[in-house]
């Protein structure tokens, strides 16, 4: 920014260093569209605490649905599969999706781009197609439906997304202190681990939260794999929306709202670290 | 690779389920309708046995079979299958032959259920509850009172978009064929898409297709009329005055729910003993009197409080319950154009 | 296909590989590109094959070969879920596109500097919470006694009942997706060049003029991938079309749902829909390599 573009202010009344935007139309626009964004949780975060059942009027304040939902062992049983399935598919995924990044950043062989080309299908074909086309292979594979089942699937778009977001920041890597390693004397393996993937650290983080994300939300992918008494929390939710909302669902969502924000927080904060890192070398 | 698991695969999806070796997590997982068990059943018998529940829902029997088909069934240990989809499922080999000796309080059981023509003698099948398939409506709301099918055609402008259906192939379609005067188990083509061209003048007023989740919206106003078993119809209309069950003039499905145990059931011995559990009078009566679904049990039914013996909804008179008609297996043509017209109607 | 297949070093110490050269691809590539394979490519083959055996039905014997699976794709009634996925989809795309570029542009040149960062991410924080809650939130808003009713009254308009309508699908898919569009617009906007605006500017272009004669086309790319990405997913939606739609919106996934785990069990005819649906999504990612921007892509 130039020092002096605020100076020639043609608005005698606007203060020097502006801390709010003009009121133009697109800050109006843009305003409204926040609002948009966060009117259905504002009601459901003002339902939540409405003491009827049917959740159509206001019978007043209540943490009855609170209360309910705390106690609600089916809810956090399935809240409990959820994590294990996310933190376990993500676990795995991480290496292996590190791994691919890495491995399609440094080798040239044949067949490459069909490899590239494949690793990127899970972020193209819908859900419900892969969805489909695990059930029909587990099923024709006599392999019987559990939670394993569902982190396997899980997996592939999990590996998928984690691929991508380090395979960009690889491209923008420098490439000299790997070799500088290897110079000094180490092994691949120790530059791999000890100077790349240090490096790759925020990239691989950013890439599991993504992933940790799109899995605690997955209906489809889940529906279609679950068995043998898995019950992921989507599927909780989805089955509860369809068979009679009680409010504690109401209270459910803020729960989980608070929870994303705070993971969302974190992110941004390691985000914010990492460039600061980056700008400081 | 590729080829060789075509080959196996194409006999895995014609054969039974690819069921075996579900997770046995000690706990006793049920399948079943909404409405039929709560957390009051279910620690009533976890205190007595020391065996955890966990109930999973499901809406018609159809899904339930797919779900049993396609292998995401193994850790069931009880179903609640109707009628003539315990005849289905028998003839795919999917429930348990029961050992009667391991069962007690059978002769609990209602005269006219000791053997059903769907399961003869019971040898598969423990009949659990039995009930109508009406409309629910909210006097209201609803711009009159239905007394039969017809209503829904006749009002569709006043009802638009504050109707829902079951979610549920054979019932719905049966109503429709019941209205224009045909069998619920008509195998007779033309009948089958009069009802089909019927429906499909109904369905852009339809709000959805729900087997249960209407409740909220019903109480609220915000829907009108909702076709429903009398089982999730009677507690709504005992909680709020407004609410009505009617049994259609013309004639509704009459049902039998049972409990069953699946061929790939991992704990059978807590199957067994949430039969007997559930055949116990005192545990059926407790349950109606919390759930209000009509028991199959005739000693449970004579301990229940003299106003729900006598609620109509529940235990309708004889001259409404011969009108009515259970639901048969029908021949594989006509499920095949039952399967069509219901893909279409609900896709229209 | 195998990863190890003739590496050709691309770096200098790579040589030092060379007595175990097939060994580092292998570790690398080849776990992931077994289970993409196993999990993948192998489950798309089979419901390609599947598609092809025309009335297959889970737990009854078929017979051969065919195409009257998707033969049945072309009666009508399943020709209009076709076409109601597609008008979905490009309905709910151009209004992401309309609501979503003054936003991600307002973001991008006009907003507070210092708070920019917060200002996105405050834009994008919905999408972190379950997509299922955020649509059946909808369904208390819209529902004929709900919150939207409630204001409408208040304003003196008359009420709507827009649940279980295709209304209701717009408002949800464009609320679901918004954020998406808003974060690749952003993206794009963020790299304009600003000069080319102060050079228009000063030789006298109005803002209108220097908005679409150089903001448009300078993020035309930017435009294309976020319409392509957003056009994606929403074509192949199912939680809002279900929770929203009612018996008014049967799209392209929940019939594709409703043939694997509905009543009828039709695996041969849900497969053929879910190529059919593959196919399109295809289509429309050729589409945006074609003319849309890469890199706009993967980082988005």
């Amino acid at each position: 920014m130039r020092p002096n573009s605020s100076a020639p202010q043609p608005d005698p009344t606007h203060p020097p260093i502006p801390l709010m935007p003009r009121l133009t139309w697109p800050s109006l626009f843009t305003a409204l569209m926040y609002a948009f964004m966060y009117f259905p949780i504002i009601v459901l975060g003002v339902y939540s605490f409405n003491d009827s059942r049917y959740s159509a009027s206001w019978d007043g304040f209540s943490l009855r649905w609170y209360r309910a939902l705390f106690s609600d062992r089916r809810l956090l049983s399935a809240l409990q599969d959820s994590l294990t399935i996310a933190v376990v598919a993500v676990a795995i995924s991480a290496v292996l999706g590190t791994l691919m990044a890495i491995g399609l950043a440094r080798y040239r062989f044949r067949g490459k781009a069909l490899y590239r080309g494949v690793s990127y299908l899970p972020l193209i074909i819908p859900d419900i197609a892969i969805a489909v086309a695990t059930l029909v292979f587990l099923v024709s594979m006599a392999v019987p439906l559990s939670l394993a089942t569902i982190i396997a699937a899980h997996m592939v778009f999990c590996l998928a997304y984690i691929a991508v977001v380090v395979s960009s920041r690889l491209q923008r890597l420098d490439p000299n202190l790997e070799e500088a390693a290897l110079d000094l004397g180490a092994t691949p393996t120790q530059a791999m681990i000890q100077v790349l993937i240090p490096q790759l650290a925020p990239a691989i983080f950013a890439g599991c939260l993504l992933a940790f994300v799109l899995s605690m939300d997955d209906l489809l992918i889940s529906s279609f794999t679950a068995g043998g008494g898995a019950n992921p929390l989507p599927i909780e939710i989805f089955s509860r929306v369809r068979t009679g909302v009680k409010p504690d669902i109401n209270a459910l969502s803020v729960v989980l709202i608070l929870g994303s924000a705070l993971l969302a927080g974190l992110a941004e904060y390691v985000r914010y670290r990492s460039d600061r890192i980056r700008q400081s070398t | 690779m590729a080829g060789l698991a075509a080959t196996n695969c194409r006999q895995n999806l014609s054969g039974p389920s690819a069921g075996g070796g579900g997770g046995d997590d000690g706990a006793l997982h049920i399948y079943t309708w909404a409405n039929y068990t709560d957390d009051g059943l279910a620690d009533a018998f976890t205190e007595r046995t020391g065996i955890p529940v966990v109930v999973d829902i499901f809406d018609s029997n159809e899904i339930m079979l797919t779900r049993m088909q396609a292998g995401g069934g193994d850790a069931y240990s009880i179903l609640y299958p109707s009628d003539y989809m315990v005849s289905e499922m028998l003839e795919l080999n999917l429930l348990t032959e029961l050992d009667q000796s391991r069962i007690t309080g059978l002769e609990n059981l209602k005269a006219q259920w000791a053997n059903p023509a769907y399961d003869p003698n019971n040898a598969h099948s423990i009949p659990f509850c039995w009930g109508t398939t009406g409309l629910l409506y909210n006097r209201e709301v609803s711009p009159g009172e239905p007394i039969d099918w017809d209503f829904l055609w006749e009002n569709q402008d006043a009802l638009s978009r504050r109707i829902t259906m079951l979610d549920d192939m054979r019932e719905t379609l049966g109503a429709t064929l019941k209205s224009l005067g045909y069998s619920y188990n008509s195998s007779n083509p033309a009948e089958i898409e009069a009802a089909y061209n019927r429906l499909l003048e109904l369905q852009p007023h339809i709000a959805a297709f729900k087997t249960t989740g209407f409740e909220n919206e019903l109480l609220g106003g915000d829907l009108s009329v909702s076709m429903a078993y009398s089982s999730d119809a009677i507690a709504l209309t005992l909680e709020d005055d407004r609410m009505e069950y009617i049994i259609p003039d013309s004639g509704a499905s009459l049902w039998t729910d049972t409990l069953a145990i699946p061929a790939t059931a991992p704990n059978v011995d807590a199957a067994y003993q949430w039969i007997n559990f559930l055949l116990e009078p005192e545990t059926a009566s407790a349950a109606v009197e919390r759930l209000y679904f009509a028991t199959a049990n005739q000693a449970a039914f004579e301990r229940l409080p003299a106003d729900i013996q006598n609620n109509q909804d529940l235990y309708p008179p004889e001259e409404v319950l011969a009108k009515s008609e259970g639901i048969v297996a029908v021949d594989a043509d006509s499920t095949d154009l039952f399967d069509q017209f219901w893909t279409e109607v609900t896709s229209a | 296909m195998t990863p190890a297949s003739a590496p050709i070093p691309s770096t200098t110490w790579a040589a030092r590989l060379a007595p175990r050269r097939w060994l580092g691809p292998v570790v690398l590539l080849a776990p992931a590109g077994v289970w993409l394979l196993l999990l993948l490519v192998l489950p798309t083959l089979l419901i390609l094959e599947i598609s092809l055996v025309p009335g297959l039905r889970l737990g009854q014997p078929s017979g051969g070969y065919g195409l009257g699976n998707y033969l049945q794709i072309l009666q009508p009634v399943y020709l209009r879920v076709i076409g109601r996925s597609l008008a979905f989809a490009v309905g709910s795309t151009l209004l992401c596109l309309v609501l979503g570029f003054p936003v991600a542009y307002w973001l991008a040149l006009l907003s507070p500097r210092r708070w920019r960062n917060l200002l996105l991410v405050g834009f994008i924080l919905p999408l972190w919470t379950s997509s299922l809650l955020r649509a059946y939130a909808w369904t208390t808003i819209l529902r004929p006694s709900g919150v939207f009713n409630t204001m409408l009254t208040t304003l003196g308009l008359p009420a709507q009942n827009w649940l279980n309508t295709p209304t209701a699908v717009f408002i949800g898919l464009t609320y679901s997706f918004l954020p998406y569009m808003v974060l690749i617009l952003y993206a794009s906007l963020e790299k304009l060049d600003t000069r080319l605006l102060e050079a228009a500017a000063d030789l006298g272009a109005t803002p209108r003029q220097s908005f679409w004669k150089i903001t448009v086309p300078q993020t035309l790319p930017g435009i294309a991938a976020a319409s392509l990405l957003v056009f994606i997913s929403t074509l192949s939606d199912f939680v809002v079309p279900t929770l929203l739609g009612g018996a008014s919106s049967m799209n392209i996934s929940r019939l594709i749902y409703n043939q694997f785990l509905g009543p009828t069990r039709a695996w041969g005819f849900g497969s053929a829909l879910s190529m059919v649906l593959i196919l399109a999504v295809s289509l429309a990612i050729a589409l945006l390599l074609r003319y849309g921007d890469r890199n706009t892509v993967t980082e988005a």
